[in-house]
């Protein structure tokens, strides 16, 4: 009888459960196939890291991430339990009986204390902590999954005290079979199906931060317009998602008080293909401001402990946007800059040639040539950043490095690529690829983040791959040993503070070279809040250095890291970024007098005053 | 005779009229010993001020097409009108400047005419056979000089700002002002236009000033302000802002120039205390004339100043209001 009616609710909760799953592995499998298996190897190291040891659940949320590691453990290791008792409950076979299970069950006593201890954490947490990534009102879902998982130990803890073939034994006994099957019905439409995805979906994620597909125009792709554009990762993405707001406290962008929220942006696209209608724009399953607020620094889509990657999904967005010409007015008139002009700012093109000839740079030979110094828009045009340009050529001379600059260069397209205007990107990128190949440089030198990721990185998409190296790097190799004298003129000392770029600290990992450099040349480092390879943004990223005057007062991200970098106390703000220095002199300059009195200065200027 | 076309909107006469006026003036002193006569036709309803106001240049006459049915523009009423006194007048060239109405009609017009028509000339030279208008092409990358071909008259407009209007010679005496009467078929007018559009405009319209003086961190503080502001009453300018002094709050929003605020593009531009971040620069970078007062020689608004005073601006500018003002 017992074993009729565990056959009955087994199948009743199984069926429940794969017709749940059916419903979203269909959504998954009718997405374009944008699954990618490229470096085998990263991707299997990350699976070890981050599914197996919970790296990447334990380093930001060190209490919270070892809760979920012991609850995650608990529950591989239980799998051999359950299956165990449902062969004997169905009548299939019984080894409750042998010495392999109790052995097993002995062992199993000290991962079940641990899966109520990482459980009672996180059910207090939830409950009354109630941090504010968790969002605004306590899941009664997730309290729910979390006793039942309290439930599961207590019950297998109980078979310690209860006699099997007792009534109390036997209620026991079915208390925690049901539970389990509830569980299992539960799990597909809860962000409890992160158990089943998160490892897959961890897989295929990029190795690399930020990857954003080429579009095809050959196949006349022009972004994420409607649902049907979802590609299958973003659609595993959106059914992964556990909701745990790493992405949302990380952002910069909820940080500084706007309305993106990334959590938002994967529970919508995952809302948008639940409601089944596939030609459905895109746009109003998003809002449009919340899209043009993204600075791309890649918090979330790095923070992310199941795999999700938020940028293809948001750069995605906003290129549906962009085809239909629906990009923010400001960004017009950059395009503007970059179709007539080549460059961001929209300046002519003699003031590169005007640096380039005061500069006394020559035209890059390989036969001459170590490095080939690519320039970028602020290197060739901004005249504050043309002096950390040539503070980094005074230094490269001095230890008699060779180099050159391109005759002509292009903006690398990263403002277009990051706000969807993909067209333009790949116009600007093909012709430097062929301006570079033509120049032929086996090592590129630049101070520019943005532009390391670009022609680093996303040019390999074009087949071009190219070495290209950030001053920070090159010159921490190149000056390894050198000693530092005190500063010239009235270049600062002491205390300094270092605002990590999101796209050399975060999407590069190039973290311990800059400050190795402060240190060496007779810095005291300050660190501020949201450092290293998480740094906070400065606000200028994915385009949104044109943007201020969209910003509502009180929301400007680069006053928020003004004032995180002004709480170090240090009297200097050492930047390595020509975007980040404009953001944040921007911020110092806006806050007056309560700014007080702090300097700037960039890396290669800093270490040039005191070689 | 060479026949400059004006454009008024309710009785305001558009400047750019003046400098279609001096590149009248100048065909018709190259046309020869005997310089050509310059008519100028203004056409509306109540034109009197416009026509008055014409009469100052140094022109042979103006004529008037005062009609109801030009009260508000529209192209088909133009056109009509303006083909009639074309060919009661019978000039060889017909002149306007480049504004948003004449594109709208010019093509119109010397369609109908079955005339050469060329827009957008930005000099005149002369010719073999009759001047020659230079034009830009491909978004400025190349020059192309026109002559246009057939019998006259020839329908050419000019870039707003191509010549000075205020060089336009004026006459010793008043022009004579007569009205030629046509004849418009109000039914043929397939356009109903709306009343005039007026966009809710900002306080204050920077891009449309000719000279700004604008004040950045430099200025210290708030009470220094009225020292910027007598620098601009004596250069009769408009008032800016750098972003930092609109944050603080002590100039409204609409004053600030910049990628955060309004593009500018005056004839001269002084930067008072303005480092030039390059939000800023971008934000007036097409002015004519840039001059910068900066206490630190580095300051990056020097690389684009045509001239800069390295100095303290509060002994600088109480001096420059005083050369100004003797």
């Amino acid at each position: 009888m017992s074993t009729l009616v565990l056959w009955l609710v087994l199948v009743l909760s199984i069926g429940v459960f794969a017709a749940q799953v059916a419903t979203r592995v269909r959504l998954i499998l009718a997405a374009p196939n944008t699954f990618s298996f490229d470096h085998i190897g990263l991707r299997a190291r990350r699976f070890l890291l981050d599914v197996i040891f919970q790296r990447q659940t334990i380093a930001e949320r060190p209490a919270a991430g070892l809760a979920h590691a012991l609850v995650f453990w608990g529950f591989v290791a239980f799998a051999g339990y359950t299956t165990t008792e449902f062969l004997d409950g169905l009548g299939i076979v019984d080894l409750t009986q042998t010495a392999w299970f109790a052995g097993y069950r002995l062992v199993l006593t000290g991962f079940a204390v641990a899966v109520l201890a990482g459980i009672g954490y996180l059910l207090v947490r939830r409950a009354f902590v109630r941090p504010v990534g968790l969002g605004t009102t306590v899941s009664a879902e997730s309290i729910a999954i979390g006793l039942f998982i309290a439930t599961l130990m207590v019950t297998f803890l109980l078979t310690y005290r209860l006699a099997d073939e007792s009534t109390a034994g036997r209620i026991n006994w079915w208390v925690h079979a049901i539970v389990i099957l509830a569980f299992l019905a539960l799990i597909p439409a809860s962000k409890h199906f992160h158990l089943l995805l998160s490892p897959i979906t961890i897989f295929l994620k990029s190795p690399t931060l930020g990857h954003v597909r080429n579009l095809d125009f050959e196949k006349e792709e022009v972004g994420l317009e409607t649902v049907k554009d979802l590609g299958s990762k973003m659609a595993l993405d959106a059914f992964t998602c556990v909701e745990c707001g790493r992405c949302q406290v990380n952002c910069p962008a909820w940080g500084a008080g706007k309305e993106l929220n990334p959590k938002t942006i994967i529970l919508q696209t995952q809302a948008a293909l639940l409601a089944g209608d596939r030609e459905a724009r895109l746009a109003q399953a998003y809002t449009e401001k919340a899209l043009w607020q993204c600075t791309t620094c890649g918090a979330c889509e790095n923070q992310c402990p199941v795999g999700i990657e938020h940028l293809p999904i948001l750069i995605g967005a906003r290129r549906g946007l962009v085809s239909n010409g629906d990009a923010p007015e400001y960004l017009g008139a950059v395009y503007n800059h970059l179709e007539r002009r080549g460059n961001i700012w929209g300046l002519g093109y003699d003031q590169r040639q005007k640096f380039v000839e005061s500069a006394a740079l020559e035209t890059f030979d390989p036969a001459q040539h170590d490095v080939l110094v690519w320039l970028g828009c602020a290197g060739a045009f901004e005249a504050d950043y043309q002096k950390s340009m040539r503070s980094l050529f005074e230094i490269l001379r001095a230890r008699g490095i060779r180099f050159g600059v391109l005759a002509k260069e292009r903006c690398t397209g990263d403002p277009a690529k990051r706000t969807g205007n993909e067209y333009m990107y790949q116009e600007l990128a093909t012709g430097n690829i062929a301006d570079l190949k033509a120049a032929g440089p086996k090592k590129i030198l630049t101070s520019c983040p943005h532009c390391v990721k670009t022609i680093g990185d996303d040019y390999r998409q074009f087949g071009y791959d190219v070495e290209i190296v950030h001053s920070a790097v090159f010159v921490d190799e190149l000056l390894r040993g050198r000693p530092a004298k005190a500063a010239t003129g009235d270049a600062p000392g002491g205390s300094v503070t270092f605002h990590d770029p999101c796209y050399l600290g975060r999407y590069a990992g190039k973290v311990d070279e800059p400050r190795r450099l402060l240190t060496q040349f007779g810095g005291d480092i300050a660190e501020p809040e949201r450092n290293r390879e998480n740094p906070f943004c400065c606000g200028a990223g994915g385009g949104l250095l044109f943007a201020d005057k969209e910003e509502e007062p009180g929301t400007r991200i680069s006053d928020v890291r003004f004032k995180q970098l002004r709480e170090t106390g240090a009297g200097t703000v050492v930047t390595a970024c020509p975007f980040c220095s404009i953001m944040l002199k921007g911020a110092h300059a806006s806050a007056g007098a309560a700014g007080g009195d702090v300097q700037f200065v960039d890396l290669m200027t800093y270490v040039k005053d005191r070689l | 005779m060479i026949l400059v076309i004006a454009e008024q909107r309710s009785g305001t006469l558009n400047r750019a009229t003046w400098e279609t006026v001096a590149a009248a003036q100048q065909l018709a002193a190259a046309s020869g010993p005997a310089a050509e006569a310059i008519a100028i036709v203004a056409l509306g309803s109540q034109i009197d001020g416009v026509a008055a106001e014409l009469a100052a240049a140094q022109v042979s006459e103006v004529v008037t097409i005062d009609d109801p049915a030009l009260a508000l523009y529209t192209p088909d009423g133009y056109t009509a009108a303006l083909q009639q006194v074309i060919a009661e007048l019978a000039p060889t060239l017909v002149l306007l400047p480049h504004t948003y109405q004449t594109r709208d009609f010019a093509p119109k017009l010397a369609a109908r005419l079955e005339r050469a028509l060329i827009t957008d000339a930005t000099a005149v030279k002369p010719g073999s056979s009759g001047p020659v208008f230079v034009r830009s092409m491909f978004q400025g990358k190349l020059t192309a000089d026109v002559a246009a071909h057939g019998p006259e008259p020839h329908v050419v407009t000019f870039q707003i700002g191509a010549f000075r209007g205020d060089q336009a010679g004026r006459g010793p005496a008043p022009a004579p002002i007569r009205a030629i009467h046509v004849t418009i078929d109000a039914a043929a007018i397939r356009q109903t236009p709306e009343a005039p559009f007026q966009e809710a405009k900002q306080s204050v319209d920077l891009s449309q000033a000719e000279r700004i003086v604008s004040v950045g961190r430099g200025i210290k503080g708030q009470e220094h302000l009225p020292l910027a502001r007598q620098l601009a009453d004596a250069l009769g300018a408009e008032l800016g802002a750098s972003r930092p002094i609109c944050d603080a709050g002590w100039l409204p929003m609409d004053r600030q120039v910049g990628s955060s605020g309004q593009t500018v593009a005056p004839k001269v531009y002084v930067a008072l205390g303005i480092s030039g971040a390059i939000q800023h620069l971008v934000g007036m970078k097409g002015s004519n004339v840039v001059v910068a007062i900066n206490k630190d020689p580095d300051a990056p608004i020097f690389e684009i100043a045509d001239y800069g005073i390295v100095g303290d601006l509060f002994e600088v500018v109480p001096a420059m209001i005083a050369a100004l003002k003797t």
